[in-house]
């Protein structure tokens, strides 16, 4: 935005020749680009102009009072931060100011420190304000895009159905075909279950995001986990003459995690291996421990992922279009998900990819760490206890 | 059967074209289908369709308006009529679109899922009786 990029304007306001020019020196000193006035009408004008970063201004001046210089200042820009300098440092006047809206006062004398500290405060002040505000227009914005792609990827296939059977419906009596009938109605399902896929996805990751997906943080076996994912992908990729190989080591791979979240985690890469690869293509599985981590790699000898695409690949919706690409189902939230819980394990996603060769998936997570003493016991109620104790 | 009206339909919901394509044919018309914009671009110069069919929110390559505009800047097509078919806008089941801004006159706008005896009506009207 903006107000980031300009640099941070201050107007100082004062009747004091000598009081505006040093304040004008200090403050170029720091940096800011200072722009000095004698009284209230023309420094008004110039912070309606300027619309700077804040405002200093002597609180005692001929024609428009300090006061009035504060409310005039909100009502141009009410993030302008100002700052009164008095000469008469009452609890009152100072008081009266804040109530005004100025954020903070110098009683005179000041020293240059004093300034300058006080200039910071309130500048950081600003910006912390700002930021918080752009963050709120960024969310809302991102929500209202949100809804707005939801509502087309719920009504799509929505509609698709709707048509069938209204098709079905009217062509009952001039041209009944009943094979044509039953794929039809096959299709209608299989809408459907793309429906069902998006919202258990949208809810999958809204889990994740609000922090309640991972339930525990226990050990976990990876190895076996995996086999197990494996297993119950045999046929869907024998289906799409894909073979699987499992080439985990003959050890187990312990992590700490959620076995929830870490099948749903390797579900959605080895379903993505199988789905984006060829005829005769291969998913091959590996896994080993080296430095602290488990480290599990997907490989498949697919369509590959364009190089233009990998910065996204993870980011919320995005799915690879490309020309080779054969037409596959998907909600664009698998990856999302994936990442969202390898990265609240602790752990990390990398990819590599060759067009037209193929892509692996390289899963990196902490590896579980015995509790010190127990060298032996598997027992987790014992290890906990022992924990807990020290 | 050699005067069969000829329909493009622009669309990248392949069910949503099997489904409404059906129906047309069987209503005697002759439907030439394209996925996305591109190949509707593509189809509409190589068959030069009696009126066409599209979509807006294509997720491939070209949506529907620029679709549209490419289309109606070959002269040979500038006065193809188009039925747009979308769900961006509900609220209306169908309507003519206001012959300005690159519209003709009996340009229509129809929302999905689209009534397919009304679209087949007004196809009809539009063209005349084709079969």
């Amino acid at each position: 935005m903006s107000e980031f990029d300009a640099p941070e304007r201050v107007v100082v306001i004062d009747d004091d020749y000598a009081m505006r020019l040093s304040c004008g020196k200090i403050l170029a000193k720091m940096g800011l680009p200072a722009e000095i006035f004698e009284d209230g009408a023309r420094g008004l004008a110039a912070v309606a102009a300027a619309k700077p970063a804040m405002v200093i201004v002597d609180l005692k001046m001929p024609g428009i009072s300090g006061m009035e210089v504060i409310s005039r200042v909100h009502e141009i820009d009410s993030q302008i931060i100002i700052v009164v300098i008095t000469g008469y440092a009452t609890i009152d006047t100072a008081v009266q100011a804040m109530k005004c809206g100025a954020y903070d006062f110098l009683p005179k004398p000041f020293s240059p420190d004093e300034l300058r500290l006080i200039v910071n405060r309130g500048l950081e002040r600003r910006r912390l304000a700002l930021e918080s505000q752009r963050h709120e227009v960024e969310q809302t914005l991102l929500k209202r895009r949100f809804v707005t792609f939801v509502s087309h990827q719920l009504r799509t296939p929505l509609v698709a159905i709707h048509q069938y059977l209204d098709v079905l419906k009217h062509l009952d009596q001039t041209a009944d075909d009943p094979l044509r009938r039953q794929e039809w109605l096959d299709r209608c399902l299989t809408r459907i279950d793309e429906l069902q896929n998006l919202i258990a996805d949208w809810l999958t990751l809204a889990r994740v995001e609000g922090g309640t997906l991972i339930r525990e943080r226990v050990k976990v076996d990876l190895n076996r986990i995996i086999s197990e994912i494996l297993k119950t992908y045999r046929e869907t990729a024998a289906a799409e003459s894909v073979s699987l190989e499992d080439r985990l080591p003959g050890e187990c791979l312990f992590v700490c995690g959620d076995r929830n979240c870490l099948s749903v985690l390797f579900d959605n890469l080895i379903t993505n291996a199988v789905k984006y690869n060829k005829a005769g293509g291969k998913v091959t599985v590996s896994g080993a421990r080296s430095h602290g981590e488990v480290v599990i790699s997907v490989t498949d000898t697919g369509i590959g992922i364009p190089e233009k695409c990998r910065p996204f690949l993870f980011d919320e919706f995005f799915r690879v279009q490309d020309d080779g690409a054969k037409k596959t189902a998907g909600t664009g939230l698998g990856l999302h998900i994936s990442k969202r819980i390898v990265s609240e394990m602790g752990g990390t996603i990398e990819v590599a990819s060759e067009p037209g060769a193929g892509s692996t998936f390289s899963v990196h997570l902490p590896a579980w760490r015995e509790p010190d003493r127990d060298a032996g016991s598997q027992n987790d109620a014992e290890q906990e206890a022992i924990t807990d104790g020290r | 059967m050699q005067n069969k009206k000829r329909l493009l339909m622009v669309d990248d919901d392949r069910d949503f074209v099997a489904a409404v394509s059906c129906y047309l044919e069987a209503n005697g018309f002759t439907v030439f289908r394209a996925h996305d914009g591109a190949e509707g671009i593509r189809l509409a110069k190589l068959e030069r369709p009696d009126l066409i069919l599209m979509d807006i929110m294509m997720n491939e390559r070209t949506e529907g308006f620029f679709t549209i505009h490419e289309i109606r800047r070959d002269p040979a097509l500038k006065s193809v009529p188009i039925f747009v078919l979308s769900s961006f806008c509900t609220r209306l089941p169908d309507f003519e679109i206001p012959s300005s801004g690159g519209w003709l006159a009996h340009d229509m706008f129809f929302a999905k899922p689209v009534d397919v005896a009304q679209l087949l009506e007004r196809i009809r009207q539009r063209l005349g009786k084709a079969a």
